[in-house]
């Protein structure tokens, strides 16, 4: 049972298209496992047709139809499959890497503190966004820290507890810069997929995961 | 009078069954798109001229989503900050993708100004990134079905559409800098000269109402 979800301006910002890659990526491999989420989705992108449609048009160049026309029959450019560097036996058995994570180059586990590892995601289409997966043994304590801008946090398996609530596998958790939290993993540990908007305020740990 | 000699056009378009794919340069000149053709098209209408692209590679029905869409796609494009070269270059190819994707159009699950925008949307993403030279993100994974009840996505587009009209100026307003413009809720703010609780606010009852209006809740 999925009890957290994106916010309502989150969501806006997914259907808008104005939501920065790496917490677009996030909100995916929510939504994979969130049909409410999915018909929310719909919903915004339905009024963002109805928008559409009461735009004011503005007229294209005369000849813009017979362009296009030429071009129907031509044959689409394929996309050059780019193979992700994927590392192997990164989750447990049962543990599916969400789809949005296609294309994903993902590290592999790194010892980060005690109990604690983590693993950098890049994006090769945003490869600015500040993107990891984390695995976490049960009970243990992430370094208290807040952020400079969001946090978005899929979780792909266990639970966590923080002081804004428990979230278990399917949840979505939205930090903003108000927050500043510790989360702890729940007793089956906690594998989760995170991005950050600006830099987790925390130097030397900041130091440590960007090496 | 008027509004019956404007539809005329649209009704040969979908009533013909023209199924031999004539050569582009044996059929009449496409006239060139202006706001006073550019007719309102019911919904559904739209969903069945998508369908009729992707079965039958209607041309007919293409030339009628093309008048009805592109001018529409290239003001969404202008309002979010293209450049008019870029706008009217990256809506041929919006129109293009509506030709070579209808195939993956599911009038059960949007409707077709729906599915146009995300197009739009996407394109507009992928342009961005084409400018910084970034290879291409994989094609998205088909999400699946939603937990919504099942009206016709054409019929909800058509209620979303009217609700809309019912909305506060100022809510319209802010909902579409929300959609159109890339610019994020304190910058909105502050272009409206509005303290950002209140936009956020805005967006919030707006929202809150469509879906009342909607008879959904969340």
């Amino acid at each position: 049972m999925i009890t957290h979800h994106p916010s309502e301006e989150t969501m806006l910002r997914l259907a808008a298209g104005t939501l920065q890659a790496g917490l677009s990526v996030v909100v995916r491999a929510h939504l994979e496992h969130c049909p409410a989420c999915r018909a929310e989705l719909r919903k915004l992108e339905a009024i963002g047709g109805a928008m559409l449609e009461d735009l004011p048009p503005e007229p294209l160049d005369e000849l813009a139809f017979n362009q296009v026309l030429a071009r129907l029959n031509e044959p689409m450019a394929p996309r050059p499959p780019r193979p992700a560097r994927q590392a192997r036996k990164l989750l447990p058995e049962g543990t599916n890497l969400p789809a949005a994570l296609k294309g994903a180059d993902i590290g592999r586990w790194m010892w980060v503190g005690r109990g604690i590892h983590h693993s950098r995601v890049r994006l090769p289409w945003a490869p600015d966004q500040n993107m990891m997966m984390f695995l976490v043994d049960r009970g243990r304590k992430v370094i208290h820290h807040s952020h400079g801008g969001a946090e978005f946090t899929q979780i792909l398996a266990g639970s966590f507890v923080d002081d804004t609530g428990s979230y278990l596998a399917g949840d979505l958790a939205e930090a903003d810069e108000t927050l500043e939290h510790q989360p702890v993993a729940g007793p089956e540990g906690c594998i989760c997929l995170a991005a950050l908007e600006a830099g987790l305020r925390l130097p030397w740990l900041d130091r440590l995961l960007r090496r | 009078m008027v509004i019956q000699i404007l539809h005329l056009p649209v009704l040969w378009y979908v009533n013909v069954h023209d199924k031999s794919a004539r050569p582009a340069s044996q059929r009449a000149p496409f006239s060139p798109v202006s706001p006073a053709n550019s007719v309102p098209l019911d919904a559904g209408l739209l969903a069945q001229l998508v369908c009729r692209v992707a079965q039958e590679r209607d041309r007919t029905a293409f030339a009628t989503l093309f008048k009805h869409f592109a001018p529409r796609v290239k003001a969404y494009l202008l309002k979010s900050g293209l450049t008019a070269a870029a706008a009217e270059e990256l809506t041929q190819e919006v129109m293009l993708s509506l030709w070579r994707k209808a195939a993956q159009f599911d009038p059960a699950r949007a409707g077709a100004a729906s599915w146009i925008f995300a197009i739009a949307r996407n394109a507009r993403i992928d342009y961005a990134r084409r400018q910084r030279n970034l290879p291409p993100p994989p094609e998205e994974e088909e999400l699946g079905p939603s937990a919504e009840t099942a009206a016709l996505a054409a019929e909800r587009d058509q209620r979303v559409g009217a609700a809309l009209k019912t909305l506060s100026q100022d809510q319209q307003i802010i909902l579409s800098l929300s959609f159109f413009s890339d610019l994020p809720h304190a910058a909105i703010a502050d272009r409206l000269n509005l303290p950002l609780g209140t936009v956020k606010s805005r967006i919030r009852l707006g929202l809150a109402r469509l879906r009342l209006l909607l008879g959904e809740v969340r």
